[in-house]
């Protein structure tokens, strides 16, 4: 069952795709559920976004942006890490657990960072099982 | 900020006014100086429990919005902002329309410099359907012989054609599942006071209006009319002032004990799954004016086999687009054909936000609402 839950993770280009890029050419072991879109900044990324991957059948959506301070274009992560709040109220009341949406700083050296979150996230999603909407 | 007494000098609107005809004679006195091009308020069509938005350029024409209407709750902040743009405009507004016209603003949608608001206090609406079928059941009276309703002191009062009274307490009527519409049951603003004027019969005597002055371009209203000879005034008593604020303490107070009620989620009612995705929530929305270019028409979330859609794929996205600066005016839920409690969810989420970063929509002074600013800040 493990091996068919599906993430979408959405990365900023800058930071987190970095620091998946990193624990693949260290060759970290991390979760192959994991489907990685890269985005320009996390700023950019719209609630409406995670829940169109909860509606197309995603199990858990992860987003990754640098660290608050370095963000490149100076104040993207300030936006999303306020956005994520609303996202994380939302989710609540459509009946899906908060534990399936999960945001993380990650800059583009920390690949062992990714690989850690990775498998935390997906021990918790087995935990959860198959996401089911009405 | 000051209050005053006001009444009209002119006896026809004295007469036709709800309480002194304040509000007719300060419309009045702006049309008939040309400072606003048109008045947009409500007057009655069929029967009391039909009001109509209607857009007035003559002063003659002003008598007809005179009085006020419970069972009418229609919304003028979209009207402003789809027709009168440009325009220089007075409207009337309760205190959602207040809200929703402040939150236009700060999207750019409504020029503030274009606009006079009188503001009008509210203790809440009655929907046509339920305020005639409540008259029906609770009262003595025929619901066609009704030709004035008043909420008052706890009570909906209606006035006969023979000038006799009949009143039921709306708690009695409420516990029943009639009474006030539930957003306004849960509304906790009740005089708005980013209106350039708020006025009502709280605390007035009978006759008479109380006004309370939220700007200098109310204050510019009151002295412009006063000079017009067509508004008098006077200063109310200290009683006055408290028997207002007391008045303001109870609706407040019996609000907070409807939104202390714990309501289900969207998961949890069923109410959701006969959604036709018609989007007549959207389109009536005062706070949604993307139209044509609303998320919810890309391809990406049309979906025209799956009905009902999928909850968080219809409600959700609009609920992270506006959610936040719901102004509670409940429209979405009275225009639902399959009657679902739309303006439930939208209402808890702002209040959620509210709990995050103490902005109510249209009340708080922010610039924008929090979600949009610049700074860098974490919640």
């Amino acid at each position: 069952m493990a091996d068919d839950l599906k993430i979408v993770g959405l990365l900023c280009n800058w930071c987190c795709y970095g620091g998946a890029d990193t624990a693949g050419t260290a060759r970290m072991q991390y979760s192959p559920n994991i489907r990685i879109i890269r985005v320009m900044c996390s700023g950019r990324i719209s609630p409406s976004m995670i829940f169109k991957a909860f509606q197309e059948g995603a199990d858990g959506v992860f987003v990754g942006g640098c660290h608050i301070g370095d963000c490149h274009y100076d104040a993207g992560n300030y936006k999303w890490s306020r956005r994520s709040k609303i996202v994380e109220d939302i989710l609540e009341e459509f009946g899906i657990e908060k534990e399936r949406f999960c945001h993380e700083w990650i800059s583009a050296s920390e690949g062992e960072k990714f690989q850690r979150t990775m498998e935390e996230f997906r021990k918790e999603l087995n935990k959860l099982g198959p996401l089911e909407l009405d | 900020m000051s209050y005053v007494l006001a009444k009209s000098q002119n006896d026809d609107i004295h007469k036709a006014g709800e309480c002194g005809g304040a509000v007719t004679s300060i419309l009045k006195y702006l049309l008939d100086e040309g400072i606003v091009d048109g008045v947009l308020a409500i007057s009655p069509c069929d029967d009391v429990y039909d009001g109509v938005p209607t857009f007035v350029t003559d002063s003659e024409d002003l008598i007809k919005t005179a009085g006020s209407y419970h069972c009418a709750p229609t919304m003028i902040g979209d009207l402003v902002q789809k027709y009168f743009f440009d325009k220089k405009v007075a409207v009337t507004a309760k205190p959602c329309d207040m809200r929703a016209i402040e939150e236009l603003i700060t999207r750019h949608k409504i020029k503030r410099d274009n606009i006079y608001v009188i503001g009008l206090n509210c203790g809440g609406t009655v929907s046509p359907v339920s305020g005639r079928k409540m008259i029906d059941l609770f009262y003595e009276a025929d619901p066609d012989d009704v030709i004035s309703e008043e909420i008052d002191k706890g009570q909906f009062i209606i006035e006969l054609a023979d000038g006799s009274e009949e009143a039921v307490k709306i708690h009695d009527l409420e516990n029943e599942g009639y009474g006030r519409r539930t957003n306004c049951q849960r509304c906790d603003v009740k005089i708005p006071r980013k209106a350039n004027l708020a006025c009502g019969n709280w605390g007035a005597e009978d006759g008479w209006t109380f006004i309370e002055i939220n700007d200098e371009k109310g204050q510019e209203l009151i002295d412009g009319a006063k000079k017009a000879g067509i508004l008098e005034t006077k200063t109310p008593a200290q009683g006055a002032i408290d028997g207002r604020a007391k008045v303001e303490g109870i609706m407040i107070k019996m609000a907070n004990k409807v939104q202390n009620a714990v309501y289900p989620t969207v998961s949890e009612m069923d109410e959701w799954s006969r959604c036709i995705s018609c989007y007549a929530c959207r389109d009536v929305c005062p706070i949604c004016w993307c139209f044509e270019n609303c998320e919810l028409n890309k391809p990406y979330f049309k979906d025209e086999t799956n009905i009902p859609p999928t909850p968080i794929a219809f409600q959700g996205v609009r609920l992270s687009h506006m959610s936040f600066s719901c102004v509670d005016c409940g429209q979405c839920d009275d225009v639902c054909p399959m009657d679902i409690p739309v303006s439930l969810i939208f209402d808890k989420l702002q209040k959620k936000y509210f709990n995050r970063t103490g902005y109510v929509a249209g009340v708080s002074d922010d610039i924008k609402p929090p979600l949009y600013s610049p700074e860098k800040t974490e919640l």
